[in-house]
């Protein structure tokens, strides 16, 4: 297997929507932002991974075919991705092995979505119509008829860990400390969906339900239109490059993914629903590969699609004991990035997680979420000299969808 | 006619629309649709769902390693390398696997249901390895809410009188609220139990909530006088007419709603649409203050017999906000 670099990202403005754009101009604005930021021409690139989450928000059924040519993609290979939530962690790791096997020397790997074209005709706003669009990501048998959706099923897991571990996510404070913290680091994000906003605890506290007792409004992602895009080079191609920009090269050091049974259950290999053991098998896979443990790495952009699953998530990533998740603020885990400013290192024993202001106040456009989130951590890694960064994807029902990749900096 | 699978107002009119950009240009709209009709296959699914038709329940069983999937999901044992599955029929009863979210705010396709409850239920409890199945959950005791459907309660299957097919034929309810005499029936049929006239919680009389009682009525009676006012308040009214008991901890009353106004009597009149009781009285001052009674339900401080109470409270949380808005 070749060594595989990150040479490359660019990513577009997240906004709630795009009537400026649609999905064809998202991926050319972020292709465009990718290669100028590797300093490569369309012609270098030998292929191309789309992750593309949901035919019906973006209103084709194959939505890649329409993109090829004005990405200047054309007489390339091209295959799309789409694995629900983790969609840019599963195009990121079929980049990545399509360099690492040696079909290729340079990949791009492109994702987007236009969510919020969606809308519903009877509360006339386009919400209830995006929520509909996520839950047909549910069989039509059994799981959609009941009303299924993704904060419901995400909730299903949160509460399931509740009542095995009790007096963890439980702590409404907690959780808002938490996303003061996300949000302070969405202000500092460029392209950040919300890095005007200023939402402090108590606005967390005071916001309503959603699902009680672990969802308010403010604990949950966005929707996001836009586009990100990254670049993975075979080990020459990345020196070749690196010595152009200027720019050190992000070694792919590990990736593990696993994704769990459709079914809970107990036993044999039902999912469990108090863990999110998708998350924890694809994280030792990638510490393995890597020859890291978690202690060796002090930045994380993880896929925050609720706080709660937030905290469960750093648990199973094996960054704070599971039923334990609240020492992330009790111990000042999570470092604060008003310590740390612009440039500086997270302290020992402290992790810079979401500098982008993840998915709740960054941006969640899912088939490139991920993107996003390994984005910053390129940009966070070289800024800070961060040795090695994780980044983490989760999606479908229950969270049964996991995946892990952990970087190095050259 | 019978009820069609796209909803009548479930459509858009023809055409585009300008929509302003945030670069300050216009830009164009077109309304559309992605709408697939289907006639779905139950296939191998379809021996479940007739069962259900039937009022029975089924799982497959492995003839290896013995264990349990509900629903039927397949007929091939996944973790024995596709061994056979054999058709087992299953008890009417089950444990709440894990305590089960409650909707709120469904997703379009399921508007006008929420709120309610699905849940995973462990029916083979026997077997060391087994599936749950998912499925609504309903209660006798008024609208779902937290602290009902909790981990390891005992559940009891319960069939629509009238079933098509489908996993919406089934529902479970808490054992304990099943009379005695029909516990062990199966099957139990939904026009068996009582889920119109659900009684009214207990209620903690307590000394100590007088006083936050009697400040309630004082503030309630401003608000009344604040409504007359305040043209969004009138308008959030127009054209209703309840009468909705309040019990509390520390005194009842009445909202009476019509005419644009709002009226409270310091008691439960003898006619009203429903009643709703709360514990503590403060829940209601919390809702003139800017609250919502709906996150008072939503966190189980608001009792509320039915979904017709639910839908109700929109307007109640919107009052407030339109007298502030009003600056009365
Ligand atoms: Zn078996």
């Amino acid at each position: 297997m070749r060594r595989v670099g990150l040479v490359g990202a660019g990513i577009t403005d997240c906004r709630s929507r795009w009537v400026e754009a649609t999905y064809w101009n998202l991926f050319q604005q972020a292709t465009k932002a990718t290669l100028e930021d590797a300093k490569v021409t369309t012609d270098e690139v030998d292929s191309v991974v789309y992750g593309i989450y949901n035919d019906i928000f973006e209103h084709q059924a194959i939505p890649e075919s329409s993109l090829t040519g004005i990405i200047g993609m054309a007489h390339k290979p091209g295959v799309r991705v789409t694995s629900g939530g983790a969609t840019g962690f599963y195009a990121m790791r079929a980049a990545i092995m399509e360099v690492a096997s040696g079909y290729s020397d340079l990949v791009l790997c492109i994702g987007g979505e236009k969510a919020t074209d969606c809308f519903d005709p009877v509360s006339k706003t386009q919400t209830p119509m995006v929520i509909d669009t996520i839950a047909k990501s549910w069989d039509p048998f059994f799981e959609y008829p009941l009303g299924a959706t993704a904060s419901d099923s995400y909730m299903q897991v949160c509460m399931a860990y509740n009542d095995n571990y009790p007096n963890d996510i439980t702590d409404p404070e907690i959780r808002a400390t938490i996303i003061e913290m996300l949000c302070r680091q969405g202000n500092r994000n460029p392209y950040g969906q919300r890095r005007d906003e200023k939402v402090t605890k108590q606005q967390v506290l005071e916001s309503r339900w959603i699902i009680a007792p672990f969802l308010r409004l403010l604990e949950v992602c966005m929707y996001t239109e836009g586009a990100g895009g990254l670049l993975f080079a075979s080990e020459e191609k990345a020196k070749e490059i690196s010595k152009r920009t200027g720019s050190p090269i992000i070694w792919i050091k590990g990736v593990g993914a696993a994704n769990e049974s459709y079914n809970p259950g107990r036993g044999g290999l039902y999912k469990p629903l108090h863990r999110i053991e998708s998350d924890r098998i694809a994280a030792e896979r990638a510490y393995k590969m890597a020859g890291v443990t978690p202690k060796d790495i002090q930045l994380v952009e993880l896929h925050d699609a609720f706080i709660a699953q937030f905290m469960v998530t750093m648990g199973e990533l094996g960054f704070v004991p599971i039923g334990k998740t609240r020492d992330l603020v009790e111990k000042h885990i999570m470092a604060d990035i008003r310590e740390l400013g612009e440039n500086e290192h997270p302290k020992k024993g402290q992790i810079l997680i979401n500098p982008s202001g993840g998915l709740i106040f960054g941006g969640h456009f899912v088939g490139g979420s991920n993107m996003f989130s390994t984005w910053s951590l390129r940009r966070e890694m070289i800024n800070r000299s961060i040795r090695y960064g994780l980044v983490h994807g989760t999606g479908a029902i229950n969270a049964v969808f996991g995946g892990a990749v952990v970087f190095e900096l050259e | 006619m019978s009820e069609m699978v796209l909803r009548p107002e479930f459509n858009l009119p023809k055409g585009t629309s300008e929509v302003l950009g945030k670069d300050g240009k216009t830009y164009l709209q077109f309304n559309s649709s992605m709408a697939t009709l289907y006639q779905q296959t139950y296939g191998e699914h379809s021996r479940f769902f007739l069962a259900l038709r039937d009022a029975k329940l089924i799982g497959s069983k492995c003839t290896q390693c013995g264990q349990v999937m509900v629903s039927a999901a397949t007929w091939n044992c996944p973790f024995c390398n596709f061994a056979e599955m054999k058709e087992v029929v299953l008890p009417h009863k089950g444990i709440l696997a894990q305590t089960a979210p409650i909707t709120i705010f469904p997703s379009q396709s399921f508007i006008g249901q929420a709120p309610f409850c699905r849940g995973y239920v462990d029916i083979a409890t026997q077997e060391k390895v087994a599936s749950f199945l998912p499925s609504r959950l309903r209660t006798t005791t008024g609208i779902p809410r937290p602290g009902v459907f909790v981990k390891g309660i005992e559940l009891k299957l319960v069939f629509k009188d009238k079933r098509e097919g489908s996993i919406l034929d089934i529902f479970w309810v808490p054992m304990k609220e099943i009379p005695k005499k029909l516990r062990n029936k199966a099957p139990l049929f939904e026009s068996e139990l009582n889920f119109e006239n659900p009684k009214l919680p207990k209620l903690k009389i307590n000394k100590n909530l007088k006083p936050v009682y009697v400040k309630l009525l004082q503030s309630l009676n401003e608000m009344s006088l604040k409504v007359l006012k305040s043209p969004r308040a009138q308008k959030d009214l127009a054209g209703k007419k309840y009468r909705i008991g309040v019990k509390t901890g520390g005194g009842d009353f009445t909202f009476i709603i019509e005419k644009n106004k709002m009226k409270v009597e310091p008691k439960v009149a003898k006619k009203t649409d429903f009643v709703i009781v709360a514990n503590n009285p403060k829940t209601f001052n919390d809702w003139i203050n800017d609250g919502s009674l709906t996150d008072a339900v939503i966190e189980g401080k608001l009792w509320l017999p039915s979904r017709e109470a639910f839908i109700f409270l929109p307007m109640l949380d919107r009052l407030p906000r339109s007298i502030r808005r009003d600056g009365v």
